[in-house]
């Protein structure tokens, strides 16, 4: 047993040097939350080959989690104890990543999560843990900001699913719109896969709202947007927080998808260093238009490996490196800071983008817009 | 009163497809004594197949009813020949242990087949309504397929009824062995059983497409809906079945608008354990002893 064991320690001192760059993978690559987990594994993928030019090699150890808190919780062990790998990237749901956060830290390991919304997922002081993505609060007060700015709405309507996201992200906002002077006059949490909306809807357009705010994940957004169609909800505008609104998916079902405004993480045609580039190779390798999960996932690959090869594969070194580190890429300035109870949080620049013509076009912030924003959502057909 | 008609609407229509998803349970059950848990996976074996029919052929999800009932009737007697006809006389664990498989080995082959991707449909009438008056809107194709479910649902009580093969069906159900005795070929009726039965989820799946998403794990919720709508209208009742479609449809609709979305299939589950308390073989079920 001893003689294992200094074997063991032996091959762990030595791998930094031998062996290429052991980082793991928690992801949602089967399952209901898998069209999105498929656009963190493709921007993993470029962030691979990208590093192999760059002389880093990567050992990617990929673990699927289906979506479920307690499949993350049991592959971060097994990437904590069994693989040794020297940081984590993932995973992708709030629900995952909440849970797996805690395990990475008893365990030591630096974990990087992309693309996960819920706030208290880095408001818990855990040292081990970092954000890419801005979190709930963010989606909520750059929409309703962008509302504010557009037009004098004075009663808003939230509809969320009853998950993680859906209850943080509509939690933060109805502080925020409180805060703003705004009357909530409609409070509609849905269990995910429902396949009867109408009823909800019918009773928030008997409300009549100024705005109307959503938090779903892919397919419960096109429904839900279809079910408005149908009841005839007619607000200023529809926010879409997120997730289910920002896919190409979405944008792709115009009857109903077209001005609904939402925010996101990124756009293919801001102006960070790289952004545009990274939309075309992964439009020519993938053949989709790559969301911002993708550009999330890329960047924190980048990152994460470049700090633990300059860390030598050390976990410590690398929670060290993280947290001292200063980057500006596809995903603009990145930096992992301590602020408003946040601990190791980038502090990110949310984007407002609508749907036009088919198309996610940028409309505020002014600097970054591309278009002019469609205020009020006009008339259904 | 407007929200009150909307919603009323709309849950007896979505109630009109769990109806037709509850009855195809109930036959298999009244026939077999098997409770079918691949029942929402069968259901969504008929929506990809919809799915193909609509992205291949441009088979309308309505008109493709016609085509896919019989496939899914010639599916269903299948399962049944080769694998269900097995555990007639097993234990119920192990014939429970046998669909949930089937319906494992379902939802994974059709994953590999077409991925986990979400599938919407998008027909020209997807999200196209009917203004009745006073803001309360139909939706088109959910009324569609409303329609279409009673028709099927009285064809297939006239069937049961009136036909040599559904007296001998429901013979079957009343009493397998003086069935059986009386000259009736029982384990033939078990194959129609449950090549209705799958016909009958098949289509369901179908008429739901058009309005709903389609993926391979969307089954359990639909067998878990099909199994409360089967308990509460009285295991082997196809009457019951067609009323616990429906009662569940407008109860999840009302309690969303009158309690909470969050808290509907709350509701349900009490309205479920209440009838189970006060009438325990369902509510158009007779007591067997």
């Amino acid at each position: 047993m001893r003689k294992h064991l200094l074997a063991l320690g032996a091959a762990l001192a030595l791998s930094p040097c031998l062996m290429a760059q052991k980082i793991g993978v928690i992801n949602s690559m089967s399952g209901p939350e898998a069209p999105i987990g498929e656009h963190i594994t493709n921007g993993i993928k470029l962030a691979e080959e990208d590093l192999k030019k760059k002389g880093i090699n990567l050992q990617l150890v990929w673990e699927d989690d289906t979506g479920k808190p307690q499949i993350s919780m049991s592959a971060m062990e097994k990437l904590a104890t069994r693989d040794n790998v020297v940081g984590v990237v993932g995973p992708y749901t709030s629900a995952c990543s909440n849970a797996v956060a805690k395990l990475a830290e008893k365990y030591r390991v630096p974990l990087l999560i992309p693309a996960a919304a819920k706030e208290e997922i880095t408001r818990q002081g855990l040292k081990y843990v970092f954000r890419m993505n801005a979190p709930a609060d963010k989606y909520a007060s750059s929409l309703i900001d962008a509302a504010a700015a557009l037009g004098k709405p004075k009663s808003i309507a939230f509809i969320y699913e009853n998950t993680d996201f859906g209850t943080s992200t509509t939690k933060t906002a109805k502080e925020y719109v409180t805060k703003k002077g705004m009357q909530v006059v409609a409070d509609e949490p849905y269990p995910k896969g429902a396949a009867d909306y109408r009823s909800t809807l019918a009773k928030v357009k008997s409300k009549n709202p100024d705005l109307v705010f959503m938090v779903s994940y892919v397919a419960d957004a096109i429904l839900l947007m279809r079910q408005s169609k149908e009841v005839g909800l007619q607000p200023q505008a529809f926010l879409g927080a997120g997730a289910g609104f920002t896919t190409p998916e979405f944008a792709k079902e115009r009857a109903i998808s077209e001005n609904v405004i939402s925010c996101t993480q990124w756009t293919g045609d801001v102006n960070w260093p790289g952004a545009k580039e990274f939309e075309a190779r992964f439009k020519a390798k993938f053949g989709k238009e790559p969301t911002y999960h993708a550009a999330c996932a890329y960047a924190s690959m980048m990152i994460m490996a470049e700090t633990a090869r300059n860390a030598g594969g050390d976990r410590i070194k690398t929670q060290q490196g993280l947290k001292a580190g200063k980057w500006n890429g596809v995903m603009g300035e990145v930096q992992f800071a301590d602020y408003d109870g946040f601990t190791n949080q980038n502090n990110h620049q949310m984007l407002v983008q609508q749907i036009i013509s088919g198309n996610y076009e940028t409309v505020l912030p002014a600097k970054f817009a591309t278009k002019k924003p469609i205020f009020p959502f006009p008339k259904w057909k | 009163m407007a929200v009150f008609l909307q919603s009323l609407i709309s849950g007896v229509l979505i109630g009109g497809v769990y109806a037709l998803i509850g009855i195809g349970l109930t036959l298999i059950f009244g026939v077999m004594r098997v409770i079918n848990f691949a029942h929402g996976d069968i259901m969504m074996v008929g929506m990809y197949l919809t799915y193909l029919l609509f992205t291949l052929m441009g088979v309308d999800p309505f008109v493709s009813v016609l085509i896919s009932f019989p496939l899914m009737f010639f599916f269903g007697g299948f399962l049944q020949k080769v694998f269900i006809n097995r555990v007639l006389n097993a234990v119920a664990q192990n014939q429970i242990l046998l669909t949930i498989g089937l319906g494992l080995v379902m939802s994974n082959t059709v994953m590999l087949i077409f991925t986990s991707d979400y599938k919407i449909l998008t027909t020209s009438y997807s999200s196209s309504t009917i203004q009745v008056g006073g803001g309360v809107s139909i939706s088109t194709p959910l009324l569609v397929s409303f329609l279409i479910t009673a028709v099927i649902t009285a064809a297939l009580g006239w069937f049961l009824l009136k036909t040599d093969t559904g007296q001998a069906i429901r013979a079957t159900a009343q009493d397998r062995d003086a069935a059986q005795l009386m000259g009736i070929n029982v384990s033939r009726m078990s194959v129609i059983a449950f090549g209705l039965g799958a016909a009958l989820a098949g289509t369901a799946g179908a008429l739901i497409s058009p309005t709903y998403y389609i993926f391979p794990q969307v089954g359990g919720t639909f067998t878990l809906k099909a199994f409360v709508i089967t308990v509460l209208g009285g295991m082997g009742s196809v009457v019951g079945a067609t009323l616990g479609g429906i009662l569940i449809g407008i109860t999840e609709s009302m309690s969303a608008v009158y309690i909470s979305s969050g808290w509907k299939d709350v509701v349900v589950f009490v309205l479920f354990l209440l009838v189970l308390l006060f009438k325990p073989s369902g509510l158009m079920g007779k007591s067997r002893t």
